[in-house]
């Protein structure tokens, strides 16, 4: 199949200039990176295969300018809505990479009527007591929250959207046990561990990873029922 | 008419369990559940000492409901504390097992038995689909190839090879073979014209579950059918009945003691999941298309004093043709014992003298 051709925009949302890749076809699909910023991501090619994908650089990462003016995870998150909205789209699926997970989920806690599906990869928003994260990026530092937010927590039961969080076996930033936390506290939320992945899900193992996310993002909590055909000999 | 006493493991949990099914697991009491295999065999050297013919354990998964998620191994474990009682493993969920791996651990366990297995292969409940990731699309072809490989590894003399739709095998000649030959009483377990068909064809029993006599009849009538259609009559015993009953002094106690229990299952899947997964989930009696059960609770069509339930199991016996049943005395899962207890005793004494020649 030949490779999706992603471009690049800018789009203004509470007087960030927001950079963006878009690439593909169909319903779209908003990506939010980690806190180490935007990176070239194989399972975007795969992902935009089937869906319109974008890829939103969050303001104070990557080559943005410094971002001194958001104050909470909460107001970049609103932002985000913002940038997806003055971009055209109104309703879509939501995948969120660690820091962007944190950033998904309060985005989907604002917006519930316009996030599908939400897919948390390696998300950080619960984290081991005392876990020492690998950003002292100053924004991520300043917004990522405790290591477990109890208002964070109330407002997840209330949380309806389909979501399905991720975490590899391997991971070394966040411990994958973490991903029981979701589990028990989202009423629609699925636990999925991928095999021999790192924190890096979707770099470290892109096809699995797509398979899985494409099959939550169109069957929702149906994804759990087996469409594999077994069929060795018609 | 032979009794067989359905064994679910009789799980009391400590504390009340979330009601969603796969029930999480991280709920599970391991002293609970040592305590309830325990008091198994404590119950079940009674049902045989009081004469009751089969045990039977089933395959159900991710719940407490039925605490036997691997039946093979569940009736090993009977088999070496309990000496003299049939034991019927009704039976492997066929469509998502290796069925060379299930016909050597039959005969493996027919033969450490002493000959004293009965079985049944099943296609499983819509649930079970979802257990090892099982296309419920495929789930009757792959149940059908399933069994037909089974019997043919129990019965084949010569290594042979299996060019299956499902299933492919260069090599299969397993040993043990069972000890009951060519191989233990077996049932394809199940209402569908496909299950009964399969039945008539391989000559073996029928079995048949919870519903009401009349709707039963209709599987056990095509079954019968079918068999005369490939030259023979099925013996009684080659149809069974499971359902639910509940004895007590008088009816009105058995009434009475039905209405206390919840009407609805006690773990149900969540509904975006159960909707979707019954539009793939095609089910039928005899051929007529029939809904998969979902939240209800199962129907209970033993009931009252023992009179009334003698007279209960006669009409199983006609209209169905059931020559066993397997019964479930109070509701699987339930927490309270003593009245499972006390049901037992009374059946005991005022109900299998009566139906014996039934």
């Amino acid at each position: 199949m030949a490779d999706v051709v992603f471009s690049e925009g800018l789009v203004e949302a509470d007087g960030f200039r927001i950079r963006y890749r878009e690439g593909g076809a169909g319903a779209p699909v908003v990506y939010l990176h980690g806190a180490g910023g935007p990176r070239p991501n194989p399972a975007h090619d795969l992902l935009a295969r089937r869906y319109r994908v974008i890829a939103l650089e969050m303001p104070g990462f990557g080559e943005s300018p410094e971002n001194t003016r958001t104050q909470s995870i909460g107001e970049l998150a609103s932002t985000i809505a913002r940038a997806v909205k003055n971009l055209g789209v109104d309703t879509f699926s939501l995948i969120g990479r660690s820091f962007g997970g944190t950033t998904a989920l309060w985005l989907a806690l604002q917006a519930p009527e316009r996030v599908l599906a939400l897919v948390l990869e390696a998300p950080g928003a619960f984290r081991p007591d005392g876990a020492r994260m690998p950003s002292n990026h100053p924004l991520v530092v300043r917004l990522r929250g405790p290591a477990r937010d109890p208002e964070l927590q109330r407002r997840l039961r209330g949380l309806a959207t389909p979501t399905l969080v991720l975490f590899g076996t391997r991971d070394d930033v966040i411990a994958p046990s973490m991903g029981r936390i979701y589990k028990e506290l989202l009423p629609n939320g699925h636990l999925v561990f991928v095999y021999d992945a790192g924190h890096g899900i979707s770099t470290d193992r892109p096809e699995a990873y797509t398979e899985v996310v494409v099959d939550f993002l169109e069957r929702h909590e149906a994804f759990v029922i087996s469409r594999e055909r077994t069929v060795i000999h018609p | 008419m032979k009794v067989s006493f359905f064994e679910t493991v009789r799980y009391c949990a400590p504390e009340a369990l979330p009601h969603d099914w796969p029930v999480a697991s991280g709920a599970y009491d391991r002293e609970a559940g040592a305590r309830a295999y325990e008091a198994m065999i404590e119950r079940l050297r009674y049902v045989e000492a009081i004469g009751f013919d089969w045990v039977s354990v089933s395959e159900h998964h991710y719940s407490p409901r039925i605490l036997t998620p691997s039946p093979i191994l569940s009736a090993a474990f009977l088999a070496a504390h309990l000496k003299k009682i049939t034991i019927a493993l009704l039976g492997p969920i066929v469509p998502h097992s290796n069925p060379v791996r299930v016909a050597e651990e039959l005969a493996m366990l027919d033969t450490m038995a002493g000959g004293r297995l009965v079985v049944g292969l099943l296609r499983g409940t819509s649930n079970e689909a979802l257990t090892y990731d099982l296309n419920p699309e495929e789930a009757r072809e792959r149940t059908d190839e399933g069994m037909e490989l089974i019997l043919k590894a129990w019965t084949e003399p010569q290594p042979f090879g299996w060019q299956g739709h499902y299933f492919q095998y260069r090599t299969v000649s397993i040993w043990p073979r069972p000890l009951q030959q060519p191989h233990p009483p077996t049932f394809a377990l199940g209402t569908s014209r496909e299950s009964c068909e399969f039945a008539a064809r391989h000559r073996l029993g029928c079995g048949v579950s919870y519903g009401p006599y009349e709707i039963m009849a209709k599987a056990t009538r095509y079954y019968r059918e079918r068999c005369a259609h490939y030259g023979w009559e099925p013996a009684p015993e080659q149809i069974v009945y499971r359902a639910n009953m509940i004895v007590a002094g008088t009816d009105e106690e058995a009434h009475t003691l039905l209405r206390q229990q919840p009407d609805r299952a006690p773990f149900v899947m969540r509904s975006g999941v159960a909707n979707a997964l019954m539009t793939l989930d095609a089910r039928n009696i005899a051929g007529e298309a029939r809904a998969p059960i979902r939240a209800g609770a199962l129907p209970t069509t033993f009931i009252g004093s023992p009179d009334t339930v003698v007279e209960q199991v006669r009409r199983a016996r006609e209209v169905i043709g059931a020559g066993v049943i397997d019964i479930s005395l109070h509701p699987p899962g339930s927490r309270d014992l003593d009245p499972l207890l006390r049901a037992l005793d009374l059946f005991a004494t005022k109900v299998l003298p009566r139906i014996r020649d039934v």
